[in-house]
């Protein structure tokens, strides 16, 4: 562990700039609001997830640098550093980015104005072969430096070896978001399949699952109830792809979630203790033969572009016919894959008629006929919570990103962090 | 008096050259705003699964890009880059090497 500096003075606009103010009338058929936004911080390196603070303190993690928390007057202290970076308050020289994984999710305990303690989602080489862990730190009492590392959860897989396969890379299918349930008060923790599919329909590891422990990574009791007898108790959920994005709804706390698919059927999925999301991408299952490195979730076809719905057809994404208890989506994206990424809930009257929506944000990929499609979209649920009646994409005031991360700020308004080194703030009027 | 007219030739062939290898930036500016800047980010720094291509040269980027306009695969985004360059032209090519190694060092 190396003691460095801790302050990012240069390369961020610290303070918030107002680069844009753009009264835009959203094009749904009620009262939407218009937006405005404001670049909060600029010249990050793949920004991945926030966390706030009532009085506005940010908590951001960018994958291959680590933990920073951006402060109300503006100044950035940089935390936790993975190994070989510089200018941060502590390095861990065991903490590594590599593909999709690197320091990804961040949490802040309920209780941290008691406590100081917040979380982040990491790749760690800890362990033989590296695993993704959850870490619990506690922070000081001028947000300038972390101490009392646990290590909650170790042994999330990570992709060690490349594959056949797209975005075949090691890190791939890394999961990595992190939240607290304001009604239960269990940690949950979505992971990814890495391109195995022994993964997902498996009790015994902790990939292609939600899992939901306590805050020292203790199962929540009322998983082990709900799931298939001899699962590992943290599991909440399983049988997933690659869950990215995670928000319980303001007033019922139902979990949704955000479920990247193969080149078809970005789901939506609103969870069940001990459900399974019906993802099995193992050969000889289902009428597949042999697959590509033992794993059949591009087939039949995962070089050439095809028709979404046949590729659909022959590796679903929910496949209630081998289960016929699966939870099957809220939405699935028209049938289409264009990376969803993260959720957050909208709440307050300042946003109109998108108060209580969930919104639903997109890396883009443009594949076989795809459009690339990032674009942050307004779902307003119905059916108490088991269908989408209306969707509409936002006008993002700031123009499209690769937006990977988005959360709702102390005051209301959606914060998003775009893969190409920005975190902005999008305010309704 | 053969030397100096060799010369002028020789020198004549070399601009010639240059000019038929260096692409025009500005044209491989817009193209990469249009193709390549939605994966590998408008300052080509890479992200998530999408490598950086600062630092790479323009005759690294011309073989690569031609490899993939003619289907090779090479590595794990092959799927995506074969469609992608499917269409580029040899000064499509030119332009975005020339663009990409000198505004990405």
């Amino acid at each position: 562990m190396a003691q460095t500096l801790s302050t990012r003075s240069f390369g961020v606009i610290a303070g918030s700039v107002l680069i844009a103010s753009l009264p835009i009338t959203a094009y749904s058929a009620s009262d939407p609001p218009s937006l405005s936004h404001t670049t909060v911080l600029s010249n990050l390196e793949n920004p991945w997830d926030m966390a706030f603070l009532p009085d506005g303190t940010m908590f951001f993690t960018e994958k291959c640098r680590g933990l920073s928390v951006r402060l109300p007057d503006g100044d950035v202290n940089n935390l936790l550093g993975m190994s070989d970076t510089d200018n941060f308050a502590t390095t861990a020289d065991d903490l590594f980015c590599e593909g999709q994984a690197g320091m990804n999710g961040v949490a802040i305990d309920p209780d941290f104005s008691e406590n100081q303690t917040i979380y982040v989602y990491s790749a760690s080489k800890m362990s033989d072969p590296p695993t993704n862990r959850v870490l619990r730190l506690q922070l000081n009492s001028d947000l300038s430096e972390t101490s009392n590392r646990t290590d909650i959860v170790e042994e999330i897989p990570y992709k060690v070896e490349a594959s056949d396969h797209p975005f075949g890379g090691p890190g791939a299918h890394n999961g990595g978001r992190i939240r607290f349930s304001p009604d239960d008060g269990y940690l949950y923790v979505t992971t990814g399949d890495n391109h195995n599919s022994e993964l997902p329909q498996s009790g015994d590891t902790l990939g292609s699952k939600v899992l939901r422990i306590d805050r020292d990574g203790e199962p929540a009791p009322e998983n082990a109830d709900a799931t298939p007898e001899g699962f590992d108790p943290r599991i909440f959920t399983y049988g997933h792809r690659n869950v990215q994005g995670i928000a319980f709804h303001p007033e019922t706390a139902q979990p949704y979630v955000t479920e990247h698919g193969p080149w078809h059927t970005d789901e939506v999925n609103a969870l069940v203790a001990g459900g399974n999301s019906g993802w099995d991408p193992r050969p000889n299952m289902a009428g597949r033969g042999d697959c590509p490195d033992d794993y059949c979730g591009y087939q039949p076809n995962q070089n050439e572009g095809m028709d979404p719905e046949e590729r659909a057809d022959y590796m679903p994404m929910t496949d209630t016919e081998t289960y016929p208890d699966a939870m099957e989506p809220v939405w699935d994206n028209n049938g289409r894959s264009q990376g969803i990424s993260s959720a957050a809930f909208l709440t307050g009257e300042q946003w109109g008629a998108w108060d209580g929506r969930l919104a639903i944000s997109f890396l883009g990929i443009g594949f076989g006929g795809t459009p690339v499609g990032q674009r942050i979209d307004i779902l307003d649920l119905a059916d108490e919570g088991q269908s989408v009646e209306d969707v509409t994409e936002m006008p993002a005031p700031m123009g499209s990103a690769r937006f990977r991360a988005l959360v709702t700020g102390p005051e209301g308004d959606l914060y998003t962090a775009a893969e190409e080194g920005a975190i902005y703030r999008i305010t309704p009027q | 008096m053969k030397t100096p007219v060799l010369c002028a030739v020789t020198a004549a062939l070399a601009i010639g050259m240059t000019s038929a290898q260096a692409g025009d930036a500005s044209a491989g500016e817009t193209l990469y705003a249009e193709a390549c800047a939605q994966c590998h980010g408008p300052k080509a720094r890479g992200m998530a699964s999408f490598p950086s291509l600062a630092g790479n040269d323009e005759e690294f980027i011309v073989s690569r890009l031609e490899q993939y306009r003619a289907g090779e695969k090479v590595g794990p985004n092959s799927g995506l880059m074969i469609p992608n360059a499917a269409d580029l032209s040899d000064a499509d090519i030119a332009n975005l090497a020339t663009y990409i190694s000198t505004r990405f060092q």
